[in-house]
C-alpha cells in the first residue's frame, strides 16, 4: 500500500522537528542537562515556576563576576562569548568534561533555570487547562501527585531545625511551611504580619486535626510578637486570654502545654483560671456588675420577665448601696436582705419604696443567686485582676456543665471588655481566644465584641470543630466569619464550603479534546474560561493531621503548621501526695508543725509531678 | 570609673538587673538573658554588644546553641562583688544553665515576686565560704529565701522558711544522693558559719525543705534516694527540670 503524500510530507515535518530539537539540544548540551534537572527538580518538589525563575536570578552575581574576570583577564569580552565553543572542543579533544563544565557553568546554568522555569510553566498550564497528559484523567492525577510532593517538601522544611522560626527579623509571625498558595505569595513559608495575629481570626477544625497546635502556635506568636513590641516601646505589654470551653482533663493537659510554650515564647506568668488563679468579679464598675450579676442567672421569656426586672432592680439596690459595691459573693449575698436594703436606704424614700416592692422577692432572689456562685465556684471571688498575668488560661467545664460554662465565659468576657476599656498608656495589646466556642455559644455574643473590640484595641480569636460550632444562627456565623479580618484557618472539616465560599473564585481554563484511539487525542479542542473556588473545598477535606488553609483577602495558602516544642505535658495534681514518715531518726529534730503544702506553687512554677 | 574601662559606666536599669544575676550564676547563655530581660533576641544582642564595648562582660560560643556571656573582673567590680573573674568551666555549661533555667521559672511566678523571695546562688554561697572552698561541705544550687512579710501582699503559707534547690541533670549514685539530701536537710547554720554551728542537735534546721529538679535520666535515683530518708522524705520535693533548662544538644 502506497501512502499518500499529505501523510509522507506530515511525518517528514515531525522528523525534521525532532531532528532540529535534538540538535539545540546536543548543542546546547550544558543548558539543556540544567533545564531537565531544574524540571526533575520542580516536579518532585511540587515548586512552582517562579521558584526556577528566582534561582536563575539568584545565578546572576555569578554572571557578573566571570564577565568582569575574563574582561580583565582577556581585555575583551570576546573569551565569554567563546566559552561554549571552547568548552565542546574540551570534549571532543581531551574528554576533559570538568573544564568544559566549568567553562560553560556561568552561561548554562541560569539559562538552563530560566528554560525550565519556562518549560514548567508550560506544562502546569496545559495541566491546569485539561490540555495535557495522555489520558482524561491525567490532569487530575497530576494535581493529587503534585499536592502530594508538595506536601512531602513542606514536611521536610518544617522537620529542619530552626527553617521555621516562630517570627522573622521582621517581626512577622510563621505559621508553617507553604504546601500551596492560590492568591497569597509563592514562598517557602506561610508568614503573616504581626498585626494580622491581634485581628480577629477564625479557627474550624475537627478533633485531631492539629487545631491545638496551630492554635498553641497562634497565642505564642501573639505574646512573642507582642513583647517585641512592647520592649521596643511601640505598645504597651501583651496579654493574652484563652477561654478553653470544653474542660475536663484535656483541657488541663493543654493549660500545661500552653503554659510551657507560652514561656518559650516570653511570658514571664500564665495564670491557670480557676486551678491556679483567681479573678474578682466584684472588680466591675458598678453599671457593669449590675448587668453581668442579672445575666449570670438564665431568665425565662413571656411572663418570666416580670421576675427579671425586678431581679434586675434588687441588683441593682445591692450593688449601688450607699458605702460602695459588694467585695464578694458573701457580702453581697448578705446584702439580699430585707432589713439591711432598708437600712442603707433608710434616708432615700424612692429607694426605700422599692426595697418594700422587692421584699417578697428577696428570698428566692437570694436563693438563685447562692446557687449560681455555689456552681461557679471560688475562681470568680477573687483575688485577682487580668493585669497580673501576661496570660490567663481560663478552663470552663463546658462539656460537664454547660450552664455553668456559659455564665463563667459571660463574666470572664465581661472582666476583660471592662479591662480594656480602661485607658492605658501605652494601650495593651489584647487577645481573646476562645476555644471550642460551640459550648458557649448559646449565651455569649462573641459577635457583638467581634465587632466592637477592634476599637478598644482587642483582637477575638473564636475556634470551633466546625462551621456549625461557630454560632446557634447561621446569621450570626456569617457575621463573624466576614469581620475576621486577621484570616480563616481551616483545618480539616467535611463542610468547609461557606468559609471555602468567601475566599471567592477565580477564573480557570477548561479545555475539551477528541479521543482519536486509545490514548491519542486529536489536535483540536475548545476551552472556556469558567469559575472555580480560590480555596478548594475537596482539598480542605482532605487535609491531613497538621495541615491547615489559611483564608485571607481572596487567596488562600495551604500550610503545614511547625509544631512547637514544648516540655512534656503534665497532668494536675488532685492533691498533695503524703508521704508516711518511716526509717532512721534524723540527726536533727525536723521542723514541729507539719510543713505547709507547696504542692501547688511548685505545681505553677515547674508542672505537676505524678 | 572601672580601672581599664573606656569611660564612666552608668549602669542602666537592664544592666542593674541583668549584671548581679549574671554574677550570681557564672554565665548565662543569650536565650536565658532574653528571657530574663524580656528583650528580643536582637535587642539583647545589642546589649550584650554595649557591655563587650564596655569590658563588662566577655561572650563567646562555648556550648551548643546561644553564646555564654559572663563577667568580666571589672564588671564583677560593678555590681559589686568578689568573685574570681573565669569563663564558665566547660564541663559545667549544662548544669549552670540548668540552675538557670530553674531561678528564671521561679522569678517568673508572681507567687515568687509577692511572696518576696530571693535566690541565694551557689557562687555567693562559695564565696561565703571564704578560705574554706575545697571543704567536704556539700552546697546547693541555690538557695531561695521566703520573708516573714513580704513587702507587698499576703504572705505564703510557707513565709520564713529558706529552701534548698538541686538540679540533677546526671545521676549520681542512690546512697550519694541520699547522702547529699540528709546533709542539706539537716544543717542549722548558715555557710561560712565556723564548724560548730554548721549542724546543732536540737536547731531547727536551715532548709526547710529540698526542691530537686531532675532531668529524666536523674529521676529514678533522686525518687529512690528520697525514700532511703524515712521520715526527711517529707521535706524532699521532686519535680522536671523545664524544657529550656537543657543545653541545645541535650533537646
Amino acid at each position: 500500500m502506497i501512502p499518500r503524500a499529505g501523510t509522507v510530507l506530515r511525518v517528514a515535518a515531525r522528523l525534521v522537528r525532532v531532528g532540529a530539537v535534538l540538535a539545540v539540544i546536543i548543542g546546547l548540551l550544558p543548558v539543556a542537562l540544567v533545564a531537565a534537572t531544574g524540571m526533575a527538580v520542580a516536579w518532585r518538589q511540587g515548586w512552582r515556576p517562579a521558584r526556577l525563575y528566582r534561582a536563575a536570578g539568584r545565578c546572576l552575581p555569578m554572571v557578573a563576576v566571570w564577565l568582569v574576570g575574563t574582561a580583565l583577564a582577556r581585555h575583551s569580552l570576546w573569551p565569554a562569548a567563546d566559552a561554549p565553543r571552547l568548552a565542546w572542543l574540551a570534549i571532543w579533544r581531551h574528554g576533559d568534561l570538568l573544564a568544559a563544565a566549568v567553562l560553560t557553568a556561568p552561561v548554562a546554568v541560569p539559562v538552563g533555570l530560566l528554560s525550565a522555569g519556562w518549560a514548567w510553566s508550560r506544562r502546569l498550564a496545559a495541566m491546569a487547562a485539561g490540555a495535557g497528559g495522555r489520558s482524561p484523567a491525567a490532569a487530575a492525577s497530576f494535581d493529587a501527585r503534585q499536592w502530594r510532593h508538595q506536601v512531602r517538601a513542606a514536611r521536610a522544611r518544617i522537620a529542619a531545625p530552626g527553617a521555621v522560626p516562630l517570627l522573622t527579623a521582621r517581626g512577622d509571625f510563621v505559621a508553617g511551611a507553604v504546601i500551596r498558595a492560590v492568591g497569597h505569595p509563592q514562598a517557602a513559608l506561610t508568614r503573616l504580619p504581626a498585626d494580622r495575629i491581634r485581628s480577629h481570626q477564625i479557627v474550624i477544625g475537627g478533633t485531631g486535626t492539629g487545631k491545638s497546635t496551630l492554635l498553641l502556635r497562634l497565642w505564642a506568636g501573639f505574646m512573642a510578637a507582642g513583647l517585641a513590641r512592647h520592649a521596643a516601646g511601640v505598645a504597651g505589654p501583651p496579654l493574652l486570654v484563652v477561654l478553653d470551653c470544653k474542660g475536663g482533663p484535656d483541657a488541663r493537659r493543654l493549660a500545661d502545654r500552653a503554659r510551657r510554650v507560652l514561656r518559650e515564647a516570653g511570658a514571664r506568668n500564665v495564670a491557670v483560671w480557676p486551678d491556679a488563679a483567681c479573678l474578682s468579679l466584684w472588680d466591675l464598675p458598678p453599671g457593669q456588675l449590675v448587668t453581668t450579676l442579672v445575666d449570670l442567672v438564665e431568665h425565662g421569656t413571656g411572663g418570666a420577665a416580670y421576675y427579671t426586672d425586678v431581679m434586675e432592680a434588687v441588683v441593682t439596690l445591692a450593688v449601688e448601696a450607699p458605702g460602695g459595691p459588694p467585695a464578694s459573693a458573701a457580702g453581697f449575698l448578705a446584702r439580699l436582705n430585707n432589713g439591711w436594703l432598708e437600712t442603707v436606704y433608710a434616708g432615700s424614700a424612692e429607694q426605700l419604696q422599692l426595697v418594700r416592692s422587692a421584699a417578697r422577692q428577696l428570698g428566692d432572689i437570694g436563693l438563685r443567686f447562692r446557687a449560681v456562685f455555689r456552681r461557679l465556684g471560688a475562681g470568680l471571688d477573687g483575688p485577682g485582676g487580668l493585669g497580673a498575668a501576661d496570660a490567663w488560661y481560663c478552663i470552663l467545664e463546658g462539656t460537664a456543665e454547660m450552664a455553668v460554662a456559659e455564665a463563667q465565659a459571660r463574666a470572664l468576657v465581661d472582666l476583660l471588655a471592662s479591662y480594656v476599656t480602661v485607658p492605658r498608656r501605652p494601650a495593651r495589646q489584647v487577645l481573646l481566644a476562645v476555644d471550642e466556642f460551640s459550648a458557649v455559644a448559646r449565651r455569649l455574643p462573641i459577635w457583638q465584641l467581634f465587632e466592637r473590640a477592634r476599637s478598644l484595641g482587642l483582637g477575638v480569636q473564636v475556634s470551633a470543630q466546625s462551621w456549625q460550632g461557630l454560632a446557634a444562627r447561621e446569621d450570626d456565623r456569617y457575621r463573624l466569619a466576614t469581620t475576621a479580618e486577621g484570616g480563616i484557618w481551616l483545618l480539616r472539616t467535611p463542610y468547609p464550603e461557606p468559609l471555602v465560599a468567601l475566599a471567592g473564585q477565580r477564573p480557570a481554563v477548561d479545555s475539551s479534546r477528541q479521543l482519536t484511539g486509545w490514548l491519542r487525542w486529536s489536535r483540536s479542542g475548545s476551552s472556556r474560561l469558567h469559575l472555580v473556588p480560590v480555596a478548594d473545598p475537596e482539598l480542605v477535606r482532605g487535609l491531613d493531621t497538621g495541615q491547615a488553609a489559611y483564608l485571607h483577602r481572596g487567596g488562600v495558602t495551604f500550610t503545614q503548621i511547625k509544631r512547637l516544642v514544648a516540655g512534656a505535658a503534665a497532668l494536675p495534681a488532685e492533691s498533695a501526695r503524703t508521704r508516711a514518715p518511716a526509717g532512721p531518726t534524723p540527726a536533727t529534730a525536723p521542723a514541729a508543725a507539719p510543713l505547709p503544702d507547696v504542692t501547688g506553687f511548685l505545681d505553677e512554677v515547674f508542672g505537676s509531678w505524678p | 570609673m572601672i580601672p581599664g574601662a573606656p569611660g564612666p559606666v552608668t549602669l542602666a536599669d537592664q544592666d542593674a538587673a541583668a549584671l548581679p544575676f549574671l554574677a550570681d550564676m557564672y554565665g548565662l547563655q543569650l536565650d536565658q538573658l532574653t528571657a530574663l530581660l524580656g528583650l528580643t533576641s536582637r535587642q539583647c544582642r545589642a546589649l550584650v554588644a554595649r557591655w563587650v564595648s564596655r569590658q563588662l562582660v566577655e561572650s563567646g560560643t562555648l556550648s551548643p546553641g546561644p553564646p555564654w556571656v559572663w563577667l568580666t573582673r571589672a564588671g564583677l567590680r560593678a555590681v559589686g562583688t568578689r568573685y574570681p573573674a573565669t569563663p564558665p568551666a566547660l564541663p559545667r555549661l549544662a548544669h549552670l544553665r540548668a540552675v538557670t533555667a530553674v531561678r528564671l521559672g521561679l522569678e517568673s511566678v508572681a507567687a515568687y515576686r509577692d511572696g518576696g523571695a530571693h535566690w541565694r546562688s551557689e557562687r555567693h554561697l562559695r564565696a561565703r565560704q571564704g578560705g574554706r572552698v575545697g571543704g567536704r561541705d556539700h552546697l546547693p544550687d541555690g538557695e531561695v529565701h521566703w520573708p516573714d512579710t513580704p513587702s507587698q501582699g499576703p504572705a505564703p503559707a510557707w513565709a520564713g522558711e529558706c529552701w534548698a534547690i538541686e538540679a540533677e541533670l546526671t545521676p549520681k549514685t542512690v546512697a550519694r544522693t541520699a547522702a547529699i539530701m540528709r546533709e542539706v536537710l539537716t544543717r542549722t547554720g548558715d555557710y561560712g558559719c565556723p564548724a560548730a554551728q554548721a549542724r546543732v542537735p536540737g536547731e531547727p534546721p536551715r532548709h526547710a525543705r529540698v526542691v530537686y529538679l531532675c532531668s529524666p535520666a536523674a529521676t529514678g535515683t533522686v525518687e529512690r534516694a528520697r525514700d532511703a530518708l524515712g521520715s526527711l522524705a517529707a521535706r524532699v520535693e521532686i519535680r522536671a527540670l523545664p524544657y529550656s533548662a537543657y543545653l541545645a544538644s541535650a533537646r
